[in-house]
C-alpha cells in the first residue's frame, strides 16, 4: 500500500498533469477544480454531497492555519462548497501560489480522509481520480 | 421430480446465526434487524454483506439518515471481516440523506429502485429504514403512503431478485407496524442490562418457511465481529453408542474404582460433592491423568478465581502438553450456551473423552446474573449436551458440610448426574478427618462404605472404614460400644 508521502507525490503529479504544458493560472484553476469534482463524484454517492462538502470546508480550514500567509488570500473565499468562488480566487494569484495552494489543499483533504477511513479504503476510493486524463470515475469501477 | 420451488439458504458467515436461523438464510427475502441503538445492528449487517458479496452477486448498502457513512466506515473498519478490496467492486455504498431529507417516500422507492436495476445486486440493505419511515412523517406529503412504500419496496426487491435487509431502531416489537408484516425475516437484537452486566441476546422473531430455533440466543461482538452461541442441538447430535457390557474408566485413584463398581462408566456425568479443601479439585486432575495416561485427552473447563495460583501442577503439564485442553474464559457475563460452545469445540478439536467442569461454584459466578435465576435448568442443558457426545464429565460442586443433614449440591442438582461422590469432614480424636463415600452410580453397582481417606504428595489416598466409630455424617463420630461392654 502507498504511503501517504506516495501519494502526495502522485497527488501533486496528477495536479501537474491536469494542468498541461501550459502552466498559467488559469490552466492551474481549471485543473484544481476538476480534480475537486472528481473528488466529490468518487465520494458524494456514499457519503453525500453534505458530507463532501464539510470534508471540503475542513481541509480548508486546515491549509489556511497551517499556512497562514494563504490566509489573507482565501479568507474571502466562502465557506460552503463554492468551486467557481475559489477559481476566481485562484486566477488571480501568480502560477506558482496558485499552484502551491490547489496542491495543500488536495493533499490535505486527502489526510483528512486518511485520518477518518483509513489509508487503504481512501486509497481505493480516490484511486481514479489520479489516474492520468481520468476526470470520468467510472473508470474505477470494475463491473460485476 | 419435486414442482415445489427450492429456497437456497445463504450461508450468513456470522458463527452460530445460520443454526438459529433455521439453516442459513433464505434467498430472496425481505428482512428488518431490530433493535436498540448500539446492540449491533449494522455490524450484524455488515459482516454478513462482507460474507456474501462477491462481484458476481454484489451488495448495495444505502444509507440514509442514520450514522454518517464516513463514521460507519472508520469504525466498521475496526472488524476483522471488513475488506477494503471489496469496496465499489462487490459492495457499493449509496448515499440517500438528500432523497430522504425531502421526505418524500415515492422519490426514495425511486432512487433505491434505479440503483437496483442499475448495480443488480444480490444483497440489498438500508440503514436506518426508521429513519426513512420518520423523515416521511414528519412531512405534510400526501403522497406519503408507509404500508404501500413498504409493501412495494417488499415486491420490487424479491422480483428483482434481492436478499434484503432494513436496519432499525424499534424499541418494542409488539407495536403494529406494517414492515412487521411485509416482512419475511425479523431478526431481533436485544440488550439485557442488570446491575453492572450486560449480555447481548438475538431472537427470530420470524423467518417464513424454515424452522429458526426459537427464545433468545446470546452473541458477542468482538474484533472478529458477531459471534451467535445457538444451544447446543442434542437431538441432532449422536448419541454416544450404548457399550455393553458397560466400559469404565479409571478414575487414578485404584481404590475408589473398587468404591464405584470398577471404575465410572463410560459417557457417565459425576458430580463430586465436597467442603472447601477435601481434595475435589485434585481428584478432578488425576481423573484427568489418568486419561492422558491411557492415551486419552481431555477438556477442563476452569472456574477459579485465581488459575494460576490454584492450578495443580501435574494438571498445569498436562495442559502444556496439550493432553488436556484448557476453557478458561476471562470474558465477563458468560452464557451457559457459550460456555457449552467453547467446551464442544475444545472436545472436537482434542477429540476428548474427559471432561472436567471446576468448579459449579466458579462457574455459578462467571455466568451473567440475568442467567443465574435459570442456573438449574443451564446446567442441565449443558450435562446433556457434553454426555450426548460421549464424553464423561467430572463436575466439582462446592458444598458446606451440614451435619444434619445429607446434601450433594447446593442446586438440587444432584439429579441431574449419573454418579455421585460425596466428600466430608469428621472429628475424631481431636482430628479433621476426610471421609468419601460413593452415593450413586446409576444402573451399576458401587461400594457404600464410608472410606476415610488423605491427601499427600501422591495425591488421594482412599484407606479403610471407620468400623468402630459411628455418626459420621453427623460430624462427630462416636465410638461404637461393642456387645461384650454392653452386657458388663
Amino acid at each position: 500500500m502507498p504511503t501517504l508521502s506516495e501519494e502526495s507525490r502522485r497527488i501533486v503529479a496528477s495536479l501537474a498533469h491536469r494542468v498541461g504544458p501550459q502552466a498559467d493560472t488559469a490552466s492551474i484553476a481549471a485543473a484544481v477544480v476538476s480534480i475537486l469534482q472528481d473528488v466529490g463524484a468518487a465520494l458524494a454517492p456514499i457519503i453525500g454531497q453534505q458530507g463532501v462538502a464539510a470534508l471540503y470546508r475542513r481541509s480548508f480550514h486546515l491549509c489556511v492555519s497551517t499556512h497562514p500567509r494563504l490566509a489573507a488570500t482565501y479568507d474571502r473565499v466562502p465557506a460552503a462548497m463554492d468551486l467557481i468562488a475559489l477559481k476566481s480566487v485562484l486566477v488571480e494569484q501568480n502560477e506558482t501560489d496558485a499552484l502551491f495552494f490547489g496542491e495543500v489543499l488536495l493533499t490535505t483533504l486527502y489526510e483528512l480522509l486518511t485520518t477518518l477511513i483509513g489509508p487503504s479504503l481512501t486509497a481505493r476510493l480516490l484511486v481514479g481520480v489520479w489516474q492520468p486524463s481520468s476526470s470520468d470515475t467510472s473508470s474505477q469501477e470494475i463491473s460485476p | 421430480m419435486s414442482t415445489k420451488v427450492t429456497i437456497n439458504r445463504l450461508a450468513t458467515g456470522v458463527p452460530g446465526l445460520d443454526e438459529v436461523l433455521g439453516g442459513g438464510l433464505p434467498e430472496f427475502s425481505f428482512n428488518l434487524i431490530a433493535g436498540p441503538p448500539g446492540c449491533g445492528k449494522t455490524t450484524l449487517a455488515h459482516q454478513m454483506m462482507f460474507a456474501l458479496a462477491t462481484p458476481e452477486r454484489p451488495a448495495l448498502f444505502f444509507t440514509v439518515l442514520g450514522e454518517p457513512p464516513l463514521k460507519m466506515l472508520r469504525y466498521q473498519q475496526q472488524f476483522d471481516f471488513f475488506d477494503d478490496a471489496a469496496i465499489n467492486r462487490s459492495i457499493r455504498y449509496i448515499n440517500l440523506a438528500d432523497d430522504t431529507l425531502a421526505g418524500d417516500l415515492d422519490e426514495v422507492l425511486r432512487r433505491i429502485v434505479s440503483e437496483v436495476e442499475a448495480h443488480s445486486p444480490s444483497l440489498v440493505f438500508v440503514d436506518s429504514f426508521r429513519s426513512v419511515v420518520l423523515a416521511s412523517q414528519t412531512q405534510h406529503n400526501p403522497n406519503n403512503n408507509l404500508p404501500q412504500f413498504i409493501q412495494q419496496l417488499g415486491m420490487l426487491m424479491t422480483t428483482w431478485q434481492a436478499t434484503t435487509f432494513l436496519i432499525g431502531e424499534y424499541f418494542t416489537e409488539t407495536d403494529t407496524n406494517p414492515i412487521f408484516t411485509v416482512a419475511d425475516g425479523l431478526i431481533w437484537l436485544r440488550q439485557s442490562v442488570e446491575r453492572n452486566s450486560m449480555v447481548r441476546k438475538m431472537e427470530i422473531m420470524k423467518m417464513r418457511g424454515q424452522p429458526t430455533l426459537p427464545g433468545l440466543h446470546t452473541f458477542r461482538i468482538a474484533t472478529s465481529g458477531v459471534k451467535v452461541f445457538p444451544p447446543a442441538a442434542v437431538n441432532r447430535l449422536v448419541e454416544a453408542p450404548s457399550t455393553f457390557p458397560i466400559t469404565r474408566l479409571k478414575m487414578g485413584v485404584p481404590a475408589l474404582d473398587e468404591m464405584l463398581g470398577g471404575g465410572l462408566p463410560r459417557g457417565y456425568s459425576l458430580l463430586v460433592a465436597g467442603p472447601s479443601g477435601s481434595g475435589k479439585s485434585i481428584l478432578a486432575a488425576t481423573f484427568l491423568a489418568e486419561g492422558a495416561r491411557n492415551g486419552e485427552t481431555g477438556v477442563i473447563a476452569a472456574f477459579e478465581q485465581r488459575p494460576n495460583h490454584s492450578q495443580n501442577p501435574q494438571l498445569a503439564e498436562l495442559i502444556k502438553s496439550g493432553k488436556v485442553g484448557l476453557v478458561d474464559s476471562r470474558a465477563p457475563d458468560l452464557s451457559i450456551d457459550e460456555i457449552v460452545q467453547l467446551l464442544l469445540g475444545e472436545i472436537s478439536r482434542l477429540n476428548a473423552t474427559r471432561v472436567v467442569i471446576d468448579s459449579l461454584s466458579g462457574f455459578e459466578l462467571a455466568l451473567a446474573p440475568t442467567f443465574r435465576a435459570d442456573f438449574r435448568e443451564s446446567l442441565s442443558r449443558m450435562v446433556t449436551a457434553l454426555t450426548a457426545v460421549g464424553v464423561s464429565v467430572l463436575m466439582t460442586s462446592e458444598l458446606e458440610d451440614r451435619y444434619t443433614d445429607l446434601r450433594f449440591s447446593p442446586y438440587g442438582t444432584a439429579f441431574l448426574t449419573d454418579a455421585i461422590i460425596v466428600q466430608r469432614y469428621i472429628e475424631v480424636q481431636s482430628r479433621l478427618l476426610r471421609i468419601m463415600a460413593v452415593v450413586k452410580v446409576r444402573a451399576s453397582a458401587h461400594s457404600d462404605q464410608l472410606r476415610q481417606y488423605h491427601i499427600d504428595d501422591n495425591g488421594l489416598q482412599i484407606r479403610d472404614m471407620l468400623p468402630e466409630q459411628e455418626g459420621l455424617l453427623g460430624g462427630h463420630p462416636t465410638r461404637q460400644v461393642s456387645a461384650k461392654t454392653k452386657h458388663v
